[in-house]
C-alpha cells in the first residue's frame, strides 16, 4: 500500500515539481560527464602518445568531483526542504489518519529512492550523450584528425561513482526528511499552508537613496578594477578586498532597493502606475525583496562566476592555440649543449649513415651555432651569447620574415630567451652581432632544425631512435613540434575540463536556486491571482504577470552579472593579450549559448510552472 | 424604475443519474434600479448557488438572468470577464483585498482593469474613500487596518467602478457589533445617495433589517418575501425574526 501512495505521490511531482526532477538530473548529467573523461576519445588519444597530463587531468577531476557533490548535495537538501515545506498539511493529513511518524517517515524514503532512482538513470543517459558532445568539443580542438577515435562510450567506472556519490547524497536526503517529520508537531503541519510573513511598510525614498548608494558602490569598484587592472586589483591584497566589498555590498544595494526606486519612478507617471495590472506586479515585487534580495545577490555571483570561468577558459584555449605556433617555428629542433666540449656534430652526416634520406624526408635543414660573448671583442655587455647576423637571417627568412641589417660594431639584443628563433629555446640570453666579429669566438652551442616532408610522427620517431647513440658523448636536447603540441594540448584540455565543469556546477545551482525561490512565491500567490480573476482581469492579463515576476527574478541578476562580467573580462583580456592574442568573440559566443541553454531552461520551467498555478488559482 | 436584475425560473442541478440535489429549484425574483434586497434562508436553501449564479462564477442549468438587459447565460469567456469587471461588484465575507497592496492601490486596481483613463483614477478612489470614512488608511496596508476599515475599503473597491449592480455575500459575517453597524450603515448611504442596486446574502437578521426588502429561500424555492415599507429598523427586524423561526419550525414539523 506505501510503494503505491509513493508511485501515486511521485508521479504528481513530476507534475507539480518539474524543477526539482531537472536539478536532480541536470547534477547527475554533470557528474557522470566529467569523470567519464578518461573514455573520451581526447583524453585516450593523449595517453596513447605518453603525455603526463593525463593523470593530472584525472586527480584534479577527482578532487573537483568531491567540491562539485558538496555543492550539489547543498541543493538537493535546498530543493528537498522546499518540498517538505510545500507539503506539510499533506503529511498532516496522513498523520490525522492515524499513520504513525514512522510510517510517513517510510513513505518519505520511499519516494526520495524512487525519484533518485529515476533521476539517476535519466541523468545517466543525459550524461552519455554529453560526455559524447565533449569528446566531439575537445577532439576539435585536435589540429590532427583524430576523428576515427569519436564514438560513444559508456564507463561503467563513471557510472558507479556517480551511484555512488548519489547514492550518498539521497540517503542523507531521505534521512534528514525522516528527522524533520519525526520532530514536527501535527499543528504545525495542518496549519502549514498558513505563512506569517510580516509586511513592513519602508519609504520609498530610502530605497531611491539605497539605489544611488548601490550604483556608487559598484561604480568604484569598476574604477579600481579599470584603472589598476586585473593583476594589480587582485595581487595587492587591500585594494582587492575593498574592490570586491564595494562589488558585493554595490550588487546587494542594487538588488534590495531597485524594485522600490522603480515604484517611486512609475507613481510618477499615472499612465504607467495604472496600466493593466503594473501596480500588483510591482507591489508584488517589493514585498518579496527583503526575503529574496540576499538570494539574488549570491545568483549574480554565482552567475558571474559561470561566465567569467567558462568565458576566460574558452578564451584561454585559443591563446595556448596561438602560443604553439609561436613556440615551434620547425618540427624539430636538437640542441647540442656540449659542442663547447666535444665540438659540433653533423646530424645530417649521421642521419644518412643510418639510412636515413634526408633529402626526400627533410626540408628546410638549418644547422648554427651560439658562441660565448666577449665583450673585448664584440663590445656587449651582459649577455651570454652571440649569434653571427647571417646566421639569424637564414632563421628570418625560413619564416618568411624580412632580414635585418648591422652597421659594424652595432648590435642586436634578442627577446628573452630567443623565443620563436628556433623549437623550444636558445634557452641563452643572446646578442646578434656581424658575422666577422661573431666568427672569432669560441662556440657555446649548436642548433640543428628542421622540417619533416613526410609522416610526422614517423619520422620523427627514426630521428629519435638515430640520434639516440649520441647521447652517450653529447648533451643533446630535442624539442618538436609534437611534443610541444601534446603538451599545449593537455593544457588546453585542462583548462577547458575544469572550467566548464566548475562554470556548469555554479549556473546549475545558482538556476535552481532562484527556480524554487519563484516557485515556492507562485504557490503563495494563488489567493492573490483568484482575487484579481474575480475582480474580472483578464486570464491573459493575470498570466502575464505572473510572467513579469518570474521574468523579474531570473533576468535582473543575469543582467547584473553580465554587466560584471563584461567589465571583468575587459580587465581580464588585457593580461591575456600580453601572452598571445584572445578570440573573444567565440568564447563569449559561446558562453553566451551555454548560459542560454541551462538558465532559459531553467527560466522557462519556472515560468511554465507559475503561471499554470496561476491559472489553477 | 427600470427592472436591474431579474431571475426567471433559475435551476441548478448538482450531481448525476440517480443521485441529484437541486440546489435551486425554479427561483424568480427581480429588483428594480435603486433597490437593497437581502436574501437569506438556513444553510442549504441555495443563497449562495444564486448569488454564484448571478454573480457569473457559477453556470445555472436551466433558466435565465438578466442583468442591465443582458442575457447572461449566453455571454461566453472574454465577454463575460468584461460583462463581471464592468457592470458587477463584489463584497465578500473574508474581503479580499490584496495584501501586498496598499488601500489606494487596492481601489485603484480595480479602475485599471476595467481601463479607466489614469488621470481620473486619482479622484475617483478619493472620493470613493470619503464617502466610506476611510481617507486615513489610503496608504496603509490591509494588516495595518481593523476588519471593519478592511471591509469598507473592499466596498469602496467594489463601487468605485460605478457597477450596475453590487452583490455582498456576508459582508458582516466576520466583523464586530460595532464594525457591522458602521459598514452597514455606509451600504445603506451609498445605496440611498449614489442609487446603487444591491443584492445581499446574508443569515443575519439584524443585518438582514437595514435592506429595503428581503426574500427567504428554503430548499431550492423562493419561501416568502418581506417589505420593509414604512416599518421602523425595529419593527422590520422582528418581523424577520418571526419568519426565520417559522422557517426553523417548518424543518422541526419536516423532522
Amino acid at each position: 500500500m506505501f510503494s503505491r501512495l509513493a508511485l501515486r505521490n511521485v508521479r504528481r511531482s513530476f507534475r507539480d515539481y518539474g524543477v526539482y526532477l531537472l536539478t536532480l538530473t541536470f547534477g547527475v548529467g554533470l557528474f557522470y560527464t566529467f569523470n567519464s573523461l578518461d573514455g573520451q576519445g581526447a583524453l585516450v588519444y593523449l595517453t596513447n602518445v605518453g603525455n603526463p597530463i593525463v593523470e593530472a587531468i584525472t586527480m584534479l577531476m577527482d578532487i573537483f568531483s568531491v567540491f562539485v557533490a558538496v555543492v550539489l548535495a547543498c541543493l538537493i537538501l535546498y530543493a528537498n526542504r522546499f518540498l517538505l515545506r510545500r507539503r506539510k498539511r499533506e503529511l498532516g493529513t496522513y498523520l490525522l489518519l492515524g499513520l504513525s511518524q514512522g510510517q510517513v517517515s517510510r513513505l518519505l524514503f520511499l519516494e526520495t529512492g524512487l525519484i533518485g532512482l529515476i533521476s539517476l538513470a535519466a541523468g545517466l543517459a543525459l550524461g552519455v550523450a554529453a560526455s559524447f558532445g565533449m569528446s566531439a568539443l575537445t577532439l576539435s580542438m585536435f589540429e590532427i584528425d583524430v576523428s576515427a577515435m569519436l564514438a560513444i562510450n559508456f564507463s561503467p567506472r563513471a557510472a558507479g561513482k556517480t551511484v555512488i556519490y548519489f547514492g550518498v547524497i539521497f540517503l542523507l536526503v531521505m534521512a534528514l526528511s525522516g528527522v524533520q517529520v519525526s520532530k514536527s508537531r501535527l499543528i504545525d503541519l495542518i496549519h502549514g499552508e498558513r505563512k506569517n510573513e510580516v509586511l513592513k511598510p519602508r519609504p520609498l525614498g530610502v530605497a531611491v537613496f539605497q539605489f544611488v548608494l548601490g550604483v556608487a558602490c559598484l561604480a568604484a569598484a569598476y574604477a579600481i578594477l579599470l584603472y589598476f587592472g586585473m593583476a594589480l586589483a587582485i595581487a595587492i591584497l587591500p585594494l582587492c578586498i575593498v574592490m570586491l566589498s564595494l562589488g558585493t555590498v554595490g550588487t546587494l544595494l542594487i538588488f534590495r532597493s531597485l524594485s522600490g526606486f522603480v515604484m517611486k519612478f512609475v507613481q510618477g507617471h499615472p499612465g504607467l502606475y495604472f496600466k493593466n495590472l503594473n501596480v500588483f506586479t510591482l507591489r508584488q515585487w517589493i514585498s518579496k525583496v527583503h526575503t529574496t534580495y540576499m538570494a539574488q545577490t549570491v545568483v549574480c555571483i554565482l552567475l558571474l562566476l559561470a561566465i567569467g570561468i567558462t568565458a576566460s577558459s574558452l578564451g584561454l584555449n585559443s591563446t595556448l592555440s596561438a602560443m604553439t605556433d609561436q613556440e615551434a617555428p620547425f618540427d624539430i629542433t636538437i640542441q647540442n649543449r656540449s659542442a663547447d666540449d666535444s665540438g659540433a656534430v653533423d646530424f645530417t652526416a649521421v642521419l644518412e649513415n643510418g639510412g636515413f634520406d634526408t633529402g626526400s624526408l627533410l626540408s628546410g635543414e638549418v644547422d648554427f651555432c651560439v658562441y660565448y660573448n666577449d665583450t673585448a671583442l664584440t663590445g656587449v655587455e651582459d649577455v651570454s651569447g652571440i649569434l653571427a647576423l647571417s646566421d639569424l637571417n637564414t632563421l628570418l627568412a625560413l619564416q618568411g620574415k624580412a632580414p635585418i641589417a648591422l652597421s659594424p660594431g652595432e648590435h642586436k639584443l634578442l627577446d628573452a630567451w630567443g623565443d620563436g628563433l628556433v623549437t623550444g629555446s636558445l634557452g641563452i640570453y643572446t646578442a646578434v652581432v656581424e658575422d666577422a666579429a661573431a666568427r672569432q669566438l669560441e662556440v657555446r652551442r649548436q642548433y640543428w632544425s628542421a622540417n619533416y616532408t613526410g609522416d610526422s610522427a614517423r619520422t620523427e620517431e627514426q630521428i629519435l631512435q638515430l640520434i639516440r647513440p649520441l647521447q652517450l658523448e653529447n648533451q643533446l636536447r630535442v624539442e618538436s613540434r609534437l611534443s610541444i603540441y601534446a603538451d599545449m594540448v593537455g593544457n588546453k584540455i585542462l583548462a577547458l575540463f575544469l572550467g566548464l565543469y566548475l562554470g556548469f556546477t555554479f549556473l546549475l545551482a545558482a538556476a535552481a536556486v532562484l527556480a524554487l525561490q519563484q516557485l515556492s512565491q507562485a504557490a503563495d500567490n494563488t489567493g492573490r491571482y483568484a482575487i484579481l480573476r474575480r475582480l474580472g482581469a483578464e486570464e491573459r492579463q493575470v498570466k502575464k504577470s505572473a510572467t513579469q515576476q518570474v521574468a523579474l527574478a531570473f533576468l535582473l541578476p543575469l543582467a547584473l552579472a553580465l554587466v560584471h562580467s563584461v567589465v571583468g573580462m575587459k580587465a581580464a583580456n588585457d593580461i591575456i593579450f600580453t601572452v598571445g592574442k584572445v578570440d573573444s568573440t567565440t568564447s563569449s559566443m559561446i558562453t553566451a549559448g551555454v548560459i542560454l541553454v541551462v538558465y532559459g531552461g531553467y527560466f522557462l520551467a519556472t515560468s511554465l510552472a507559475c503561471r499554470r498555478m496561476a491559472k489553477n488559482a | 424604475m427600470p427592472e436591474i436584475l431579474t431571475v426567471t425560473d433559475l435551476k441548478k442541478v448538482y450531481g448525476k443519474g440517480g443521485s441529484l440535489t437541486r440546489a435551486l429549484d425554479g427561483v424568480s425574483l427581480s429588483l428594480e434600479a435603486g433597490e437593497f434586497v437581502g436574501v437569506m434562508g438556513p444553510s442549504g436553501s441555495g443563497k449562495t448557488t444564486l448569488l454564484n449564479c448571478v454573480s457569473t462564477i457559477d453556470r445555472p442549468s436551466a433558466g435565465s438572468i438578466v442583468i442591465d438587459g443582458r442575457e447572461l447565460t449566453r455571454l461566453k469567456g472574454k465577454e463575460l470577464a468584461k460583462f463581471r469587471r464592468e457592470r458587477l461588484g463584489f463584497i465578500f465575507q473574508d474581503c479580499n483585498l490584496l495584501d501586498t497592496l496598499t488601500t489606494y492601490e487596492n481601489i485603484a486596481l480595480s479602475l485599471s482593469i476595467i481601463r479607466a483613463p489614469a488621470q481620473k483614477i486619482d479622484r475617483r478612489v478619493r472620493e470613493m474613500a470619503e464617502f466610506l470614512g476611510i481617507t486615513d488608511c489610503l496608504n496603509k496596508y490591509p494588516y495595518q487596518m481593523s476588519g471593519g476599515q478592511q471591509q469598507r475599503c473592499a466596498a469602496a473597491r467594489a463601487m468605485v467602478t460605478h457597477p450596475a449592480l453590487v452583490l455582498a455575500d456576508e459582508p458582516t459575517g466576520a466583523l464586530d457589533s460595532k464594525s457591522s453597524q458602521m459598514l452597514l450603515d455606509r451600504l445603506d448611504a451609498l445605496n440611498r445617495d449614489l442609487g446603487t442596486t444591491i443584492l445581499m446574502v446574508t443569515h443575519d437578521a439584524f443585518t438582514a433589517s437595514c435592506c429595503r426588502r428581503v426574500v427567504f429561500l428554503r430548499d431550492g424555492k423562493l419561501f416568502l418575501e418581506l417589505h420593509r415599507g414604512k416599518d421602523s429598523r425595529k419593527a422590520f427586524f422582528q418581523k424577520i425574526i418571526q419568519v426565520v423561526t417559522e422557517m426553523g419550525g417548518g424543518m422541526a414539523d419536516v423532522l
